[in-house]
C-alpha cells in the first residue's frame, strides 16, 4: 500500500505528515519555532520537501511564520493542531 | 469521593467528543461536591492550571517530543504521569479514572504507584475506527487497548454496541464492562439567536440547511454525504450542505465534491468554536451524521438538543440513541441514495420534522442529562471501592 494511502482508501496529504511530526516534536507555540534547517535535523526530511510543504500549510492556516532578524521560524497553530489530532482521535 | 482524570482531550483542546464527555462528567461530578482533578495536556492559550466550574484542571506541558506518533504519546504520558504523581503528594484519590488508550501507560503507572483502582471508559476502539488493524501502528495502539482493559478494574462504554465490540475483541468479561450513554447539556443549546442571520453567514435566503458537524476523517463518513448531494438536489433542490470540522481529509472531500459538480452546493467552515456551533446546529434545518462507525454519537444528542431533526446511520450508538421514525431517521451506512431519502424525508415534510423534534427533546430529557451519568458513574466509582 502507498505509505500516504489511508485503508479508506483516500490519500493522506503529503504535507500533512510534516504538520502532525511538527506537532509531536512540540513546535506549537511562537517561542518552540524552528528554522526549516533544524526542522529538517529533527525531523529528517530534506529542506527541499518542507519548503515545498509549508506554503500551503501556511496558507491554509496550520503553520504560523515567526519572523526574526536572520531568518523565518515555524511553529503549529492552535487551528493545525486540531487538524493532526484529528487523526489521532 | 476524589477523582483523578486523565484525558488527552479537555477544553479548549476539543477534537472529538471525548473532550466534551470529560468536561460534561466532570462538571456534573463537581456539582454533587466530589473533588475532581483533572490530569490534561498544554494547549496554546490554556493556563497551566485553572478551576473550571469547580473542576480543577492541570495542563501537563510537554517538555520532550518526537517526530514518531508512539514515541510522542509514551512521552507525554511520562509528563502527565510526573504531573499527577506531584499532584498525588498532596491529594490522594479514591479512583482514577481514564478516557482511552492514549493515556493507558500513565494511568497504569499512577494505579500501581497509588494503589489506587483504575476505571477506564473506552470511547472508541482502533480495529473500529480504522475498520480493522492495517499496519504496525494499529497493531501497537490495539495492544495498548487491550492492556488498558485488562489493567482496569472496570471499563466503562457509552452503548451496548461498544460493549458487544470491546467485549469480543478483547476476550472480556462482560461483568466487568459498564455501559452509561454519554450526555447533554440542554441549556448549551437553549439559546437565543438570530436564525436569520446565522444562517446568512452560510447559505442563501431561500436555501437550506443540511449540516455535518465532526472530524473530517474516513470514520464519520462524510465522503457519503457528498456523494448524496445530487440526490438530495434532485429531491430538495433548495438544500445546501454545510460541513463544520476539520481533519485530514478536507482536501480529499473538497476534491470529491468538484468531482462531481456539487461545489457550489458544500460549504465546509472549518473548526467553529463552541458558541458559533451552537447557533448553528439551532438554525439549520437538518443534521446529517453519516458515520461508518460511530461508538456513541454524542453529536446526535446535540442536534436533538438544539432542535434539528437527525438523519443518522444505523450504525454503533446511533442506532441505540435514534429510534427510527420517531426521534430521528435511520439510514444504511455508506449509502448515499439512503442518506438523500433521510433527508429529503425531513426537509419536504415540515410537519414531521417538528414531531421527531418533540420527541426526541422528550427522549433527551428522561435519558440523556448529565444528572443520570454522573449517578450512574458514581455508583460504579462506589461498587469498585467496597471491593
Amino acid at each position: 500500500m502507498d505509505p500516504h494511502e489511508h485503508p479508506s482508501g483516500f490519500a493522506v496529504p503529503e504535507e500533512f505528515n510534516l504538520l502532525c511530526m511538527l506537532f509531536n516534536i512540540g513546535v506549537i507555540k511562537p517561542e518552540k519555532s524552528l528554522t526549516t534547517k533544524e526542522i529538517s535535523e529533527r525531523i529528517r526530511m530534506e529542506v527541499s520537501a518542507i519548503e515545498s510543504f509549508l506554503p500551503k500549510l501556511i496558507q491554509e492556516g496550520y503553520i504560523m511564520v515567526s519572523k526574526t532578524d536572520f531568518t523565518d521560524k515555524y511553529y503549529v497553530t492552535p487551528e493545525g493542531i486540531r487538524k493532526v489530532l484529528s487523526i489521532y482521535s | 469521593m476524589k477523582i483523578l482524570m486523565l484525558t488527552w482531550e479537555f477544553p479548549p483542546r476539543i477534537v472529538g467528543g471525548v473532550a466534551r464527555h470529560c468536561f460534561g462528567l466532570a462538571q456534573a461530578l463537581a456539582q454533587r461536591g466530589h473533588e475532581i482533578y483533572v490530569i490534561t495536556l498544554e494547549f496554546p492559550g490554556a493556563p497551566a492550571y485553572e478551576d473550571m466550574d469547580g473542576v480543577k484542571v492541570y495542563r501537563a506541558a510537554i517538555e520532550l517530543g518526537h517526530p514518531n506518533f508512539l514515541t510522542w504519546v509514551l512521552l507525554f504520558n511520562h509528563f502527565m504521569e510526573k504531573l499527577a504523581a506531584r499532584l498525588c503528594h498532596k491529594v490522594k484519590p479514591d479512583v482514577i479514572h481514564a478516557h482511552d488508550w492514549l493515556v493507558s501507560p500513565s494511568a497504569i503507572s499512577l494505579k500501581q504507584y497509588l494503589n489506587t483502582p483504575l476505571i477506564l471508559t473506552v470511547h472508541s476502539t482502533e480495529v473500529g475506527r480504522a475498520q480493522g488493524l492495517h499496519g504496525p501502528d494499529s497493531f501497537t495502539i490495539d495492544g495498548f487497548e487491550w492492556w488498558a482493559t485488562y489493567e482496569a478494574r472496570r471499563v466503562i462504554v457509552t452503548s451496548e454496541a461498544m460493549k458487544n465490540e470491546v467485549a469480543g475483541h478483547f476476550n472480556l468479561s462482560r461483568d466487568k464492562i459498564e455501559t452509561i450513554p454519554n450526555a447533554v447539556d440542554f441549556e448549551r443549546f437553549e439559546v437565543s439567536v438570530d436564525r436569520q442571520m446565522i444562517r446568512r453567514k452560510y447559505i442563501a435566503p431561500h436555501e437550506k440547511m443540511v449540516l455535518f458537524t465532526g472530524r473530517l476523517t474516513p470514520q464519520k463518513g462524510v465522503e457519503y454525504l457528498i456523494q448524496a448531494v445530487p440526490l438530495i438536489l434532485k429531491r430538495n433542490p433548495e438544500a445546501k450542505i454545510v460541513i463544520v470540522g476539520e481533519g485530514w481529509l478536507r482536501d480529499g472531500l473538497q476534491n470529491l465534491a468538484r468531482s462531481i459538480r456539487c461545489q457550489d452546493k458544500v460549504f465546509f467552515t472549518g473548526f467553529l468554536s463552541e458558541r458559533d456551533l451552537e447557533e448553528i446546529m439551532v438554525s439549520s434545518d437538518v443534521l446529517v451524521v453519516p458515520s461508518i462507525y460511530e461508538p456513541f454519537g454524542i453529536v446526535a444528542l446535540e442536534g436533538m438538543a438544539a432542535g434539528a431533526p437527525v438523519v443518522a446511520s444505523r450504525t454503533g450508538g446511533l442506532a441505540e440513541v435514534i429510534e427510527h421514525g420517531q426521534t430521528g431517521i435511520l439510514v444504511y451506512p455508506r449509502d448515499p441514495e439512503s442518506i438523500a431519502w433521510g433527508v429529503s424525508q425531513v426537509l419536504s415534510n415540515q410537519n414531521y420534522a417538528q414531531q421527531l423534534v418533540k420527541n426526541s427533546k422528550d427522549k433527551l430529557r428522561k435519558n440523556f442529562g448529565w444528572n443520570a451519568v454522573a449517578e450512574k458513574t458514581i455508583k460504579l466509582y462506589e461498587e469498585v471501592l467496597k471491593g
